[in-house]
């Protein structure tokens, strides 16, 4: 705990501290600032952590887990099971599987709309993103995309849904109540991941080395991000997973390949810090007082978390066998 | 009326377009010129597949469908088969002159077709020979090349050799012409990268005893100290029985053991399981095993399409007629090769450039470029020749 502090500063270390005060000293008083849950595909499992990297728990899920989200109640993440078809229910506080939709065909990527309860699937095989309702696990509506689709995203008034086409190079818009295609935007090689910003849309091109930024209404692109850090060439930047910091005028782009994650300043769009990380870093998660950023490396089986004050990497510890996706909890 | 045998299949891809430009997709071939015993060795075993080109171009034509909508082109498929007891001029002139033409052609055919289509200005592509003369003398403006040139396989296996600390090199060769040129060209690619050739050695076919030293693996790789052993065995007559018959302990790459291709069916990542998956069972008439995956030729192939499909955001697209020649000039033009790092056109010589996989029947065991080779302009340029290298400056 101690150790732990030490790793902080400025507002996180005083009230940190407040809290130690208040509820005294006791031992078994769990005051871990947050706890993550990483989906790891080849050993089939989740594991929990905590803010001090330590492995508190491995549980064992299914076949090549892949995509996560976090699901309506607070314990619960949605887990894309690609190789047994599946979309699995797991309660992270009792560590037990609570439901399960199946016959998800490739089950890829996912997202979930709060308001009306829905789950959205990429199916990476059938070129196609699936829409359920998650209480009843009924199937309400398949659109179809181009090929490998990954990256799927829903506006947070529910009306526009966005499915990125690996292979086609395309973002297929479709209306997030009547399920029509509404649009296709063309984007550079490559689409992988999707992310929503206000009005903006970025995606990740994972061979085109750039994230693009586009208007979600009007579909026109407003921006673009060229990855080039000194040294490197442009086309060994593969970015995969954008995230947000919802404190800040940042956003993080993991490079794949590149072994490092891009920090980017959202208002002027300059790269501010390339910070080297692990092997093919392409999952991103936020602590949830956002001064934490943890990058999952999948080729060498490890996360790096990275102080977002100093812009420092802290530590770098074992997950389990290709990290694939990461949800961070208080 | 028609000399020769035409097929024409059409890729219908209209969502929002009314009137979609056509994307001209030629295949040449010369079946009666083929030898009868493709990827065949003495007796009819079967050392590696050689298949018609035409299947990984209806993959790539397959898999653009939803690109194809998106930007208002429709593709159309041709299949030209030469035939021999014609004027190969007048066959050669019905092809579109916008077309996309894919050489499906043994080398002998591949000269005459090549200088023909050039002086009729069509684009062509060499999917079949990575021979460096194709583009270090022929150099022709309207010809690319998308299957690597020996010298970037070879560069490859370089690289490799290198970066595993395997200096000392002993070379085996086969009597043939092409052993003889592909030998020359692995000894350039050697000593770009700074290894060291122990010696040289031709390999006999013969079981004459008197022969012995030349036909036996043993006696071949005796008498001489190397890391590693490079067999250069271009009709795979006598290469696969190199491998635990030397003499010393040793590993053999080249063609055979650990060799360069362009890709493979193990490749696990990059998306390269999607695409050897879809190759397998697309065609749902015609699904092949999961042991099969696009040969050389046939990964080229579609390579050649996919430049298209992934660079139409620059085509400049006049009426109803996509042009490829105006794609492939363009400085942005780019492909998704499923091998971690997108490919681009060699101003210079016309030469794709890619990765190259180093791997066994079983395995990928490295991508190339290998790290630390780099280069100053483009990663991939380590492989192959560079721009101030290359005898042909076609831009």
């Amino acid at each position: 705990m101690i150790q732990r502090q030490n790793e902080k500063i400025g507002i996180t270390q005083t009230l940190a501290c407040a809290v130690v005060t208040l509820l005294g000293l006791g031992a078994s008083i769990d005051i871990a600032a947050f706890e993550a849950i990483i989906t790891n595909e080849r050993s089939g499992n989740a594991i929990h952590i905590s803010d001090d990297g330590s492995t508190n728990h491995i549980a064992k899920l299914c076949n090549r887990p892949r995509g996560m989200t976090k699901g309506i109640d607070n314990s619960q993440v949605l887990i894309a099971c690609s190789d047994d078809d599946k979309v699995i229910t797991y309660n992270w506080k009792t560590k037990a599987i609570e439901a399960e939709i199946n016959n998800v065909t490739g089950a890829m990527n996912l997202t979930v709309h709060k308001p009306t309860g829905r789950l959205l699937v990429t199916n990476e095989g059938s070129a196609r993103a699936s829409v359920y309702d998650l209480e009843s696990g009924r199937l309400i509506a398949e659109l179809p995309t181009g090929l490998e689709p990954d990256g799927v995203a829903i506006t947070g008034d529910g009306k526009l849904i966005f499915v990125a086409s690996e292979n086609a190079g395309l973002i297929h818009v479709f209306d997030g109540a009547t399920y029509r295609p509404l649009d296709v935007i063309r984007t550079n090689l490559r689409p992988r991941r999707i992310a929503l910003s206000n009005d903006e849309l970025w995606v990740s091109s994972e061979m085109g080395s750039r994230v693009e930024i586009f208007d979600t209404r009007t579909r026109v692109k407003t921006g673009e991000v060229i990855f080039a850090p000194k040294g490197f060439r442009s086309e060994q930047m593969t970015p995969v997973d954008i995230l947000f910091n919802p404190n800040s005028n940042e956003s993080y782009v993991a490079l794949g390949s590149a072994n490092h994650v891009a920090i980017i300043d959202t208002k002027t769009l300059e790269i501010t810090k390339y910070i080297l990380v692990g092997r093919r870093a392409w999952g991103l998660g936020l602590s949830p007082d956002a001064q934490t950023l943890i990058v999952l490396n999948g080729l060498s089986d490890d996360f790096t978390m990275i102080d977002l004050n100093t812009k420092r990497p802290i530590l770098t510890k074992r997950a389990g066998l290709i990290p694939h996706s990461i949800e961070v909890f208080k | 009326m028609s000399v020769f045998r035409f097929l024409t299949i059409l890729f219908f891809s209209f969502i929002g377009h009314a009137s979609a430009a056509t994307f001209h997709v030629v295949i040449v071939t010369a079946s009666g010129a083929e030898s009868g015993t493709r990827g065949q060795s003495f007796a009819g075993i079967q050392t590696r597949v050689e298949r018609p080109v035409r299947r990984g171009v209806e993959l790539a034509l397959f898999e653009s469908t939803t690109s194809f909508a998106a930007y208002g082109v429709a593709a159309e498929l041709k299949i030209i088969d030469l035939n021999g007891q014609q004027p190969i001029e007048a066959q050669l002139a019905q092809i579109p002159t916008d077309a996309l033409v894919i050489l499906d052609l043994p080398k002998s055919e591949f000269y005459q077709v090549a200088r023909t289509l050039d002086a009729l200005e069509r684009i062509t592509i060499n999917v079949r020979h990575p021979d460096t003369d194709l583009r270090d003398q022929m150099c022709l403006p309207s010809l690319y090349h998308t299957i690597p040139s020996e010298r970037m396989y070879f560069d490859a296996l370089g690289q490799f050799l290198i970066y595993r600390g395997w200096r000392k090199v002993l070379v085996v060769h086969g009597p043939s012409t092409r052993d003889k040129e592909r030998t020359e060209i692995l000894k350039t690619s050697l000593k770009k990268f700074g290894a060291e050739i122990s010696d040289i050695r031709q390999y006999t076919l013969s079981h004459h005893p008197d022969d012995r030293d030349k036909n036996k693996p043993e006696f071949l790789t005796g008498g001489a100290s190397y890391d590693v052993v490079a067999v250069i065995d271009s009709d795979k007559d006598f290469g696969r029985y190199i491998q635990y018959s030397t003499r010393r302990a040793r590993p053999v790459v080249g063609d055979v053991g650990l060799t360069p291709v362009g890709w493979h069916r193990t490749l696990e990542r990059y998306g390269a399981p999607q695409l050897n998956e879809r190759y397998q069972k697309f065609d749902r008439g015609n699904p092949l095993t999961s042991y099969e995956a696009m040969s050389d030729a046939e990964f080229a192939a579609w390579s050649a399409i996919k430049l298209i499909t992934n660079s139409l955001s620059v085509a400049e697209m006049e009426g109803a007629v996509l042009r490829p020649r105006q794609i492939l000039k363009h400085p942005d033009t780019q492909v998704d090769l499923y091998k971690g790092t997108r490919g681009s056109i060699r101003e210079w010589n016309h030469q794709l450039r890619q990765p190259i996989l180093l791997a066994t029947g079983e395995a990928v065991i490295a991508v190339a470029p290998m790290p630390k080779f780099l280069h100053p302009k483009h990663y991939v340029d380590t492989l192959g020749l560079d721009k101030p290298e290359s005898p042909c400056q076609l831009n």
